[in-house]
């Protein structure tokens, strides 16, 4: 029945999309963000206890508060992805900042590259603008919702940006990728459950190894990006310096090195815009 | 190929599986002609197994080099040709 409604409210949204202009669009979907923050009660209660949790908030008012500008973000963030194509041609709606050691990457076809990010800002528009590079897989879990994820595919205009599968019979289907010069993007911060424990806010999160592991084996640059909303439809996509990671020989202490810098780098873009993330996952579990 | 010199590297080859695999296997029965898909590897604990291997053998294999083996004869291949 959520499923339904969930699919019904994005088929909604889509139609105020199509027929109305991107700023327009985009308050149409942060009010439909609203709606769903007040309809969804057992997310609405993981993001408030999360928020608390995080420290992010003195009392439940306040983590309501955020918790609610983050559901008007997400909507914001739907509408976006399906009209990226005005942002990522227009440098007065997309400012990036790239270091000179990534952009050395970047712009050399042989080399590939790590790309690390959390359900922070928008993502998709990082990924769409980063292609014009070379391109880019980002791994993804299905959404708990088909209807949704469907609708989503077909909608959302992708450049040389395309969505692979988290599980795959192919064992070395990532360094391949890599091995050709590609992007691999990963969202770091999603429960994982065969992942290792490391402080997030503070407290210890199952967090995936899969990239500071390839950047380990596959020797390929490892970066975290972040894309914040500054304004409607306009961003600040920034690129961290080359994340290096010696081997030490043992394997467990480097990857928690690794994913201790990704964690604290997330964490430091939410403390800074913490009604830009994605609140309604049970995170520590 | 040198004999053994395979039969060595073949040897510890299998002790690092053990010790890295998550997946239970009768590693014992791991031969050369052993077909790589069949150790349950996927694309995340092959990096784990490749990390063990490269540490184990102190040297560095090129990711490239990797992809391309389809048996365990063929890794062994790849290790003696860097100096394993």
């Amino acid at each position: 029945m959520l499923h339904l409604l969930e699919y019904w409210a994005a088929r909604l949204a889509l139609f105020g999309v199509d027929l109305l202009p991107a700023a327009a669009a985009s308050r149409w979907a942060a009010a439909l963000g609203s709606l769903w923050w007040t309809a969804d009660r057992p997310r609405r209660r993981v993001a408030i206890s999360n928020i608390l949790r995080a420290g992010l908030a003195d009392d439940t008012r306040q983590a309501r508060a955020i918790g609610r500008g983050a559901a008007r973000h997400m909507g914001m963030v739907l509408v976006e992805s399906m009209k990226s194509s005005l942002v990522l041609d227009d440098p007065e709606r997309l400012r990036v900042d790239i270091p000179e050691d990534v952009a050395a990457v970047l712009e050399d076809p042989d080399r590939g590259l790590i790309l690390v990010s959390g359900h922070f800002g928008n993502w998709e528009i990082a990924g769409q603008w980063l292609s014009r590079y070379k391109p880019v897989a980002g791994i993804s879990r299905p959404m708990t919702n088909p209807r949704v994820q469907k609708l989503a595919l077909e909608r959302r205009p992708r450049r040389a940006f395309r969505m692979i599968p988290k599980y795959d019979p192919d064992p070395g289907r990532f360094l391949k990728l890599l091995g050709d010069g590609e992007i691999l993007a990963l969202l770091v911060d999603q429960h994982a459950r065969q992942g290792i424990d490391v402080p997030f806010f503070g407290h210890p999160a199952k967090t995936h190894t899969t990239a500071a592991m390839l950047h380990l084996v596959a020797r390929t640059p490892l970066v975290f990006a972040v894309c914040r909303r500054t304004a409607p439809m306009t961003f600040e996509l920034s690129l961290s310096p080359l994340i290096e990671q010696q081997r030490s020989g043992d394997r467990n202490a480097d990857v928690e090195a690794i994913v201790r810098t990704l964690n604290s780098l997330l964490e430091e873009a939410i403390r800074r815009d913490p009604e830009q993330y994605l609140w309604g996952h049970r995170r520590w579990r | 190929m040198d004999a053994d010199g395979a039969s060595e590297v073949l040897a510890r080859l299998r002790d690092v599986l053990r010790d890295s695999a998550v997946e239970e296997h009768d590693w014992d029965a791991v031969v050369a002609e052993t077909p790589i898909e069949s150790l349950g590897f996927d694309s995340l604990t092959i990096l784990d197994v490749l990390y063990d291997v490269e540490e184990e053998f102190g040297i560095a294999l090129d990711p490239k080099q990797v992809v391309k083996t389809r048996t365990v004869g063929e890794i062994i291949a790849l290790l003696q040709q860097n100096g394993a």
